[in-house]
């Protein structure tokens, strides 16, 4: 019997492979098709619409012009903006207050160190209704625990209105985003932070270094992944910050806490502007990103 | 064996395939007309769908979306009535689905663009004629208005061209609440005509106000924290000095006229309201329910009989028309009734009509659901709430209903640019500057509504 050559036999070998490979990933590949990227396609396509609710269901193409409308549109400047604000609050401080915390309690007792890890991520696994709901409470201009203390502290003299005064209002939705931001990454820190190999940061001691060097120098760069990671998921949470401007807020005073993903869910569930909302989802798609492209290239090249 | 794994592997493959296509829905028709699948409703999985020509044997399967009008949201007072219907037609089965105001229309919404509508809706004009109707989801009512219907009523459920999009059931008109334990020790009630619940002028308004404030930290506020309630301060501002909010053929917003500054102004002016961009209707409710405000903008007969609302309130409430200068209130009604989405079935149309129509002809049945509102009826019915002191109350206010404009072109965006406006004049905006803004802008949003 004659053999066949080796070369040929690797190919079909891996041609069936490849086939099987393929068939297994079906699946999932239909599901991302569908949920992400046909939802994507239509996105970008509907922007370039006049879209909206109607019983015949037709739109226009109407090209660029409901790009050129947004950047016209105060509210959404302001929306965006605020969105920006959000974002270079929120990331560095989740970030710089997570690995602070990380750093003090990944080398604690076990106890300790769960207790910490439990009473940081309660705020994740409590529903941000939930939450949100607490802080209205808290923040009340009435009846509020914060300015009940404040006033009896003397702290201020007469209720403030948190929620109602453009000048705390968006101030105090960082806050809560803070809160309910910072459990996964310390949890993630912890973690790695006991994952760096102790026989380098033993034979850094051993140099001579000092903890602030230790840490630098060693265990930075091994927890740099974990950092990358968490900067990206704060930027993302941050840019999508929506729940908290639903229930506390409504974009106002004086859209003094519009977002842009609060504006879009108003610009189509509200004034079923669908064209222009998806235009707005697009830039916002765009903005997101741009700059986690960005944190990658910075993280990559320090590492 | 080799050959044997593959095979089954193959098959395990397609096994997977297959259960996820079977899982899926199949491919949906886009055309809005369509029939919604039934199973798709909320409840309706273990319903059979039958589409069986109309007649005495009518056999649908509806749903029936409601907002929460009184106890239209109640699963026990809700499903009464639907037995009330189907002892006379069994073949008709009606699902439900509760609404409330933060999200209802959002989830109807959602449900017409899934082709999934529902059958039935009971809800009032500023949604039924103005949105759902005006966009072309509606089918006309006409046929179904029960005779004696008020006029006023009828017109403010009609659109320009005479389509009727809701059915009406019942009506109320929106006023204020006073806490009267505090206006007395205020020596407050001397400003106001017990009798006829007016007061009895604008001036006398505004003194009550600084004469509360003199013992009660917070006598009132000018919510603007979103459009919840928002018939409460129009209502309050418009009163106060005659001041219109829109033309009378409700095509044009006019908020920024000159009475309408004045009652601003005096409003930013006046020792003890406060406008508050924290807050919207539902919240100023429950502050004045448990005593923290002394009266309330956004008020009306159902909030006095609500078990978690005026029920609550350890002190006597007062309800009140809006102050004036004349001595001639205009309340913002509310009208609720039935609206009828055209899902391109007419069996369904015709079933769904038969409900509607159920429910407001036989006058017996009528009265029913107007109770479960816990409004007044929109024709004169004999035995009525007979012997309900707070009904006999309320009902000496329901004579200053006004004309219904929420149904004017661009309502949405209106609202929207009006509590910003408020938050702009609460935050020491100039008041003619934020009102010729909101004008401004609203009547943008009516033109383009116009303009199709």
């Amino acid at each position: 019997m004659a053999k066949s050559k080796p070369g040929s036999m690797s190919r079909a070998l891996v041609r069936r492979e490849t086939i099987a490979g393929y068939l297994f990933l079906l699946p999932s590949l239909v599901f991302f098709l569908t949920f992400v990227v046909y939802p994507m396609v239509m996105c970008v396509v509907t922007s370039l619409t006049n879209a909206t609710m109607t019983a015949s269901g037709t739109s226009d193409f109407i090209g660029l012009k409901n790009y050129i409308d947004l950047f016209q549109d105060k509210t959404f400047l302001k929306a965006l903006l605020n969105t920006v604000i959000i974002v270079v609050v929120s990331v560095p401080t989740v970030c710089v207050f997570s690995l602070w915390v990380g750093a003090r309690i990944y080398n604690m007792k076990n106890w300790a160190c769960s207790a910490f890890r439990v009473i940081f991520y309660l705020p994740v696994v409590t529903g941000s209704v939930a939450v949100t709901v607490v802080w209205k409470w808290i923040y009340h201009y009435y009846n509020g625990v914060l300015n009940y203390v404040g006033t009896n502290l003397g702290l201020w003299e007469k209720n403030i209105n948190w929620l109602g005064d453009s000048k705390f209002a968006l101030g105090c939705i960082i806050l809560i985003l803070f809160t309910t931001s910072v459990g996964q990454p310390i949890v993630l820190y912890v973690s790695a932070l006991g994952n760096v190999d102790q026989t380098l940061v033993e034979a850094a001691q051993v140099d001579g270094a000092t903890d602030l060097q230790v840490f630098w120098q060693v265990k930075w760069p091994q927890i740099m992944p974990t950092t990358l990671y968490i900067l990206v998921i704060t930027t993302i949470n941050s840019f999508q910050c929506f729940a908290l401007i639903q229930l506390l807020t409504s974009g106002g005073p004086e859209h003094a806490t519009d977002t842009v993903m609060y504006y879009i869910y108003y610009s189509a569930f509200t004034l079923y502007k669908y064209g222009y909302a998806n235009a707005m989802g697009v830039v916002l798609a765009l903005c997101i990103a741009a700059l986690s492209a960005v944190q990658f290239k910075l993280a990559k090249s320090e590492s | 064996m080799k050959t044997i794994r593959k095979a089954l592997a193959l098959v395990l493959a397609l096994c997977i395939v297959l259960s996820l296509a079977a899982c899926s829905t199949g491919s949906e028709d886009p055309d809005p007309t369509k029939a919604p699948d039934p199973t798709k409703a909320p409840d309706a999985a273990q319903s059979e769908p039958v589409n069986e020509p109309a007649g005495n044997d009518l056999t649908a399967n509806l749903t029936l979306a409601t907002y929460p009008v009184g106890k239209m949201t109640d699963e026990a007072t809700v499903k009464a009535l639907i037995a009330d219907f189907n002892a006379v037609y069994p073949n008709v089965k009606i699902d439900l689905v509760y609404l409330d105001y933060s999200n209802g229309d959002q989830t109807v919404n959602g449900m017409i663009e899934a082709n999934n509508a529902p059958d039935l809706i009971f809800e009032g004009p500023e949604r039924l004629v103005a949105n759902w109707g005006a966009k072309g989801y509606l089918v006309d009512l006409k046929d179904l208005l029960p005779a004696g219907t008020y006029d006023v009523t009828v017109g403010s459920c009609t659109n320009a061209e005479g389509a009727m999009y809701e059915l009406p059931v019942c009506q109320t008109a929106h006023c204020m609440g006073i806490n009267k334990d505090l206006f007395t020790q205020a020596d407050a009630m001397q400003y106001i005509n017990e009798d006829t619940h007016t007061w009895k002028s604008t001036a006398d308004f505004l003194k009550a106000v600084e004469a509360v404030a003199a013992i009660h930290p917070n006598v009132g506020v000018v919510f603007c924290g979103g459009q919840g309630g928002d018939q409460g301060n129009r209502a309050l501002v418009t009163n106060m000095y005659g001041g219109q909010y829109t033309n009378p053929e409700f095509t044009r917003y006019t908020g920024n006229c000159a009475e309408n500054v004045k009652a601003l102004q005096a409003l930013v002016d006046v020792n003890g309201i406060e406008f508050d961009p924290g807050i919207a209707g539902s919240e100023e409710i429950q502050l004045f329910c448990n005593g923290t405000l002394a009266m309330a903008t956004c008020w009306n007969v159902g909030a006095a009989k609500s078990d978690t609302q005026g029920k609550t309130a350890n002190f006597e409430i007062f309800p009140m028309a809006f102050p004036t200068e004349s001595g001639d209130p205009v309340l913002q009604g509310g009208i609720w009734g039935f609206g009828i989405f055209n899902n391109g079935d007419e069996t369904k149309i015709e079933a769904a009509k038969a409900f509607a129509k159920f429910m407001t002809e036989d006058e017996a049945q009528y009265k029913k659901i107007v109770e479960a509102t816990g409004y007044w009826a929109t024709r004169d019915v004999s035995g009525l709430y007979e012997g309900d002191e707070i009904m006999t109350e309320y009902g000496k206010l329901v004579p200053f209903m006004g004309p219904y404009y929420q149904i004017t072109l661009g309502w949405p965006e209106a609202r929207t640019a009006w509590w910003n406006a408020l938050q702009r004049i609460g935050n020491g905006g100039d008041v003619q500057t934020e009102l010729d803004a909101f004008v401004a802008e609203a009547n943008a949003a009516a033109e383009a509504a116009e303009a199709g």
